[in-house]
């Protein structure tokens, strides 16, 4: 057995923290996450002198950095630093943590993410390439061609897969309704009207094929992770999720002649896991866009390349269907904590903490964090058992 | 550091002739979008400017309805486009005004310019013939 095997099943996630999510106003990113690194501790039934190892992820408010150890008043830091790799950071964050612990580094590691991008009466959209200074020399050409932001790329590539493989609009309304119907279920999510078919093509316009719910929420707000040894967590107040597979991948641009980074990224995962695509019960996929899940599915092996469209259009991933998908509803309708959305579901699934859409808890959770312009991704194999 | 305009001159003079000037590689011929410091592929800083044939396939397309940017207003909707440009680089672009159908991904297209509000020169293109 080599070093690399031996790491699966033997660290766990043993806290989680979750502040309020979402229109959260008048409060900083540095304050949530303080709130959720506490949360966490109390959660996991630490002691503030046992945490030794503190990972921190700001996104795009950049609003929490280093000083965090210096508000929570940590003495026991051997292990801190601030992580980026955008949407893939918080499974990173997990698996750098696993290492750590894993080796010795640390004992108890908290990962936070926190963000607080959304202004009172401010356009959610502004903090993501709204408006925005003109910049000289050739950084003009490219906004004022009309790119502004992720949406427009994430949205030709979705047109790519429509025009090469026949993906429908209503197979990427599909993701959206398959989200909403989850939300429905979580009581924290933001958005949890009934949708239907025909209020998302009524949804405006952003760049075809998106339209508005083709793109995720933005949310204020922080989540935390704690992560130990697999024996550390059998002895904490609440069920371990263990770690039982990681990988990642990272490219320069979408190359269709190589395999893409997020089957890199989950082939290296699942090995370590030593684990199928048929293997897993659930998968908390990172929905940025519906199109990101419908890729991820192909690329992770849940389907086959070409098939992300028909899949969630048979209900596949919706409540009730075959792979149980962003059961808490994802970042489409619940919140958007980056890759901490999809993570603390899958903690909240692997504890059976999940109330009305809790699934059977006895199988493993793929979970993926998507950065970038699909430039980095993160992949963490979840499991209740080690 | 070079300020960013003056490092730009040779593509606005290259558009002023209805032409796209590319970064490329002095040493290893590789060509370079977005603009670079240092070359990609081998390492060498020996960059050095070049004419694009100015003809490439469409990777992907889609139509922008809404945007913020003050420099869009009252210009909606345009297809916006990303090019596999046949030198080996992905470029941003628009589909040129007055082409009728948006050119899927993998077809042939042409370039030429149309100018901002405030004459900024961008990358069009057109369904080869």
């Amino acid at each position: 057995m080599t070093s690399r095997d031996s790491i699966s099943g033997a660290t766990a996630i043993c806290g989680l923290g979750m502040t309020e999510l979402g229109r959260v106003y008048e409060r900083t990113a540095a304050d949530f996450a303080a709130e959720a690194v506490l949360l966490a501790l109390a959660d996991a039934g630490l002691a503030k002198h046992e945490l030794d190892g503190l990972l921190i992820n700001a996104g795009i408010s950049q609003g929490v950095d280093l000083s965090l150890g210096q508000t929570l008043g940590l003495r026991s830091l051997s292990l801190q630093t601030q992580m980026q790799g955008y949407g893939s950071s918080a499974g990173q964050m997990v698996q750098y943590a696993a290492m750590a612990v894993h080796h010795g580094l640390a004992r108890h590691v908290a990962c936070v993410f926190a963000d607080a991008p959304l202004v009172s009466g401010q356009r959610a959209g502004a903090a993501y390439g709204g408006a925005r200074a003109r910049r000289p020399g050739l950084g003009s050409i490219v906004p004022s061609l009309g790119f502004a932001g992720p949406i427009p790329l994430y949205a030709l590539h979705a047109q790519r897969h429509m025009d090469l493989y026949g993906t429908t609009q209503d197979q990427l309304g599909a993701v959206a309704l398959a989200a909403r119907g989850w939300a429905a279920k979580n009581p924290r999510a933001t958005m949890r009207d009934p949708l239907s078919l025909a209020g998302y093509h009524a949804s405006p316009w952003v760049v075809a094929p998106f339209h508005v719910l083709d793109c995720c929420l933005v949310s204020n707000g922080a989540i935390c992770v704690i992560v130990t040894s697999a024996e550390r967590a059998k002895s904490l107040a609440r069920p371990p999720a263990y770690v039982r597979g990681f990988g990642q991948g990272h490219q320069l641009e979408w190359n269709d002649s190589q395999p893409s980074l997020a089957q890199r990224s989950s082939a290296a995962a699942f090995a370590m896991a030593r684990c199928e695509p048929r293997d897993f019960e659930q998968a908390q996929i990172y929905d940025c866009y519906t199109f990101t899940v419908l890729t991820t599915l192909e690329d992770y092996g849940f389907c086959k390349r070409g098939e992300g469209g028909p899949f969630v259009a048979s209900g596949a991933v919706s409540p009730g269907g075959s792979l149980p998908m962003n059961t808490g509803g994802g970042m489409l309708s619940s919140y958007y904590m980056w890759g901490m959305t999809p993570i603390s579901e899958a903690v909240i699934q692997a504890r059976g903490d999940g109330g009305e859409r809790q699934v059977t808890r006895n199988g493993l959770i793929a979970v993926s964090g998507n950065g970038g312009i699909f430039n980095h991704h993160a992949t963490l194999v979840l499991s209740p058992h080690s | 550091m070079m300020d960013p305009a003056e490092k730009a001159k040779p593509y606005f003079e290259a558009a002023a002739r209805g032409a796209l000037a590319l970064q490329r590689c002095a040493a290893c011929r590789t060509h370079a979008f977005p603009l670079r410091s240092r070359c990609a592929a081998c390492g060498s800083t020996a960059l050095e400017w070049s004419e694009s044939a100015g003809a490439g396939r469409v990777f992907a397309h889609g139509k922008l309805s809404r945007s913020s940017l003050p420099e869009l207003e009252g210009k909606l909707p345009v297809t916006l486009l990303l090019v596999d440009l046949d030198e080996g680089v992905r470029i941003p672009a628009r589909l040129a005004a007055g082409e009728s159908r948006a050119p899927r991904a993998g077809e042939r297209v042409t370039l030429s310019f149309e100018h901002a509000a405030d004459g900024t020169p961008l990358p069009v293109f057109h369904a080869a013939r």
